[in-house]
């Protein structure tokens, strides 16, 4: 029984994954924060993700979707951002980290990447327009059982 | 801001000094603005031709300041400037102008016909004629600090994100640090990750650096609507932040226009030399790589072409400083027609995409950045603006070409050597 509870090892557990499966737990990730996104768009990506065997070309009409929802949903230059939409941009973004080929994947790769963008969106949610510092969410805490539980599981 | 014709008008004669003059009086209709404007290009429209856009500022200098004018003036011949022609004029200025400075560039008098609209814009601002999305960004800009309203607690929240994925700590308010960073709230909102980037890359170069919480924003508003006070407010604030934190070298990030602001017109608008060094982040990385301190490993594996941000290259001078950093990631680095000093505008700049009015204009004239990448069929756009970057995002959409866009300061951060 292995127990992940901080970042160390939650990056060093994800990276020792095929990119398969890391593309799996990413969709785990995205799912757990999609209610935050109002682009169905990202309902489908994130299906897709999951399937271990998903065809390629699938997975690139993923990619295409997700994409094009991080375009629609990102703050504009100068107008007033709201933190609550950004929460969808993120979790748009977390669902590009997931479909993302593993070759052009960002450092850490896609499972760690989405679960950053999947924490950001939960954040963006907690942010508010006055002074106060905004909650620190659990959503590492929920990854990091998520984590556990797989590799309990699969190990 | 409380606006009036009055005070447009006063605004403007304000603006008109001996190089307006000049301008004006050496100006011989030729025309050869327009065919350096994607706007007019774009669209056809001999409206939208660049010296035309400044006909407000042109009015009051041909009648308040030349003799001509003047007897006309008194005839009751001259053309006024009023509302009528304001809320006219308004689209032109603002909606068909990203203040890129392509037709300063073919101006066979050397007329900088960009300064001339920026200081029309002056005019407009100060009689209420300006986008409804540059002035909340404005409004902003002075009471939060921000165009897009990200406080400092926003900043912290993605901070304390970055931290966690890099395991590195972002330093804030470090008195004596040799670099101080700026973010635009692009950055910040859009892509933490370029803060990601800053904290490898300058962990491995062994470089001090810190971000004033006093002042973090580079973005500056008032350049954009054309309101020199609130610009020289902006500026103040990070001079003072500069002066407290006694650093050496203050960094524009990846943003096109809060780089002229602060390095070429920033000691303007104060009205003082500053103590500091004002660099863009190109410039840092670029010196770093001199230096021996920025090192890479592995290549990019397509075709990277390089869109030059008009505000850093063209008008801002940083040109061989990003092809020195992206030979050190590609050996397959293609350039577009008309790159460098005399790229092609992304379309979005100078507040234009604060400006909804503006959308449908702003995707049309994207024809132009498309023709020049159909010209090249990069595998990926690398550049170093924000707005450029999420503006080409858009167009590229659009007009459904899949060329992912990268940005050139978080490129070398992935590359990083061990």
């Amino acid at each position: 029984m292995s127990q992940i509870s901080n970042d160390v090892e939650f990056k060093q557990a994800l990276e020792g994954l095929s990119p398969i499966k890391q593309r799996t737990l990413a969709a785990a990730f995205v799912a757990h924060v999609l209610p935050l996104s109002h682009d169905e768009r990202l309902n489908r990506v994130v299906s897709i993700a999951a399937v271990e065997h998903a065809m390629e070309d699938e997975l690139l009409n993923a990619l295409r979707s997700a994409r094009a929802a991080t375009f629609d949903s990102h703050a504009r230059c100068g107008s007033e951002g709201h933190w609550n939409e950004q929460a969808g941009y993120f979790v748009a973004r977390a669902a590009v980290a997931a479909v993302t080929p593993p070759a052009q994947s960002r450092s850490g790769g896609a499972a760690w990447q989405a679960a950053m963008s999947s924490r950001m969106a939960r954040t963006s949610m907690l942010i508010d327009d006055g002074e106060g510092e905004p909650t620190a969410p659990a959503e590492n805490e929920w990854q990091y059982q998520t984590l556990s539980d797989y590799l309990n599981a699969n190990g | 801001m409380s606006a009036s014709l009055d005070k447009g008008i006063s605004a403007l004669k304000q603006q008109v000094d001996a190089s307006v003059a000049a301008f004006f009086s050496s100006c011989v209709h030729c025309g050869i603005c327009a065919e350096a404007c994607l706007f007019y290009t774009e669209t056809g429209e001999p409206e939208r031709t660049p010296i035309n856009k400044t006909e407000p500022l042109r009015r009051i200098w041909k009648s308040e300041y030349t003799l001509v004018g003047r007897l006309g003036k008194m005839l009751g011949l001259t053309k006024k400037v009023d509302h009528k022609l304001l809320e006219e004029w308004e689209t032109l200025v603002y909606d068909s102008c990203t203040m890129c400075g392509r037709c300063s560039m073919v101006c066979p008098v050397g007329n900088d016909i960009t300064l001339m609209i920026r200081k029309t814009r002056e005019g407009m601002a100060a009689a209420g004629h300006a986008p409804a999305g540059m002035i909340g960004a404005s409004k902003r800009s002075v009471e939060i600090g921000s165009p897009m309203g990200v406080r400092l607690p926003a900043l912290r929240a993605q901070i304390k994100h970055v931290e966690a994925d890099t395991g590195l700590k972002v330093p804030l308010d470090v008195v004596g640090a040799e670099y101080m960073l700026l973010l635009s709230s692009m950055e910040i909102m859009n892509f933490p990750e370029f803060i990601e980037a800053i904290a490898k890359i300058f962990e491995k170069a062994g470089a001090s650096w810190t971000i004033a919480t006093e002042a973090f924003e580079a973005t500056n508003s008032g350049i954009q609507i054309g309101v020199s006070d609130i610009a020289a407010e902006l500026v103040q604030r990070i001079v003072d932040a500069a002066e407290k934190l006694k650093v050496t070298t203050v960094i524009s990030p990846e943003c096109g226009h809060a780089y002229t602001a602060i390095r070429w017109d920033g000691p303007n608008l104060v009205g003082k030399k500053f103590s500091f060094k004002v660099r863009h982040i190109l410039e840092v990385l670029d010196e770093m790589r001199q230096q021996g301190r920025l090192k890479t490993s592995g290549m990019e594996s397509g075709k990277l072409t390089y869109h030059d941000p008009c505000q850093i290259s063209r008008r801002g001078g940083v040109i061989d400083e990003p092809r020195r950093l992206i030979d050190m990631i590609s050996d397959n680095f293609v350039e577009m027609p008309d790159h460098g000093k005399m790229n092609w505008c992304c379309g979005a700049g100078g507040g234009v995409s604060a400006n909804e009015r503006a959308d449908e204009l702003r995707l049309k004239v994207f024809q132009r950045k498309k023709d020049q990448f159909d010209a090249i069929r990069p595998d990926a756009i690398v550049s170093a603006c924000s707005n450029c970057r999420i503006h080409l995002e858009d167009g590229l959409e659009e007009y459904n070409m899949d060329i992912p866009l990268l940005s050139l300061t978080e490129t070398i951060a992935e590359h990083l050597a061990d």
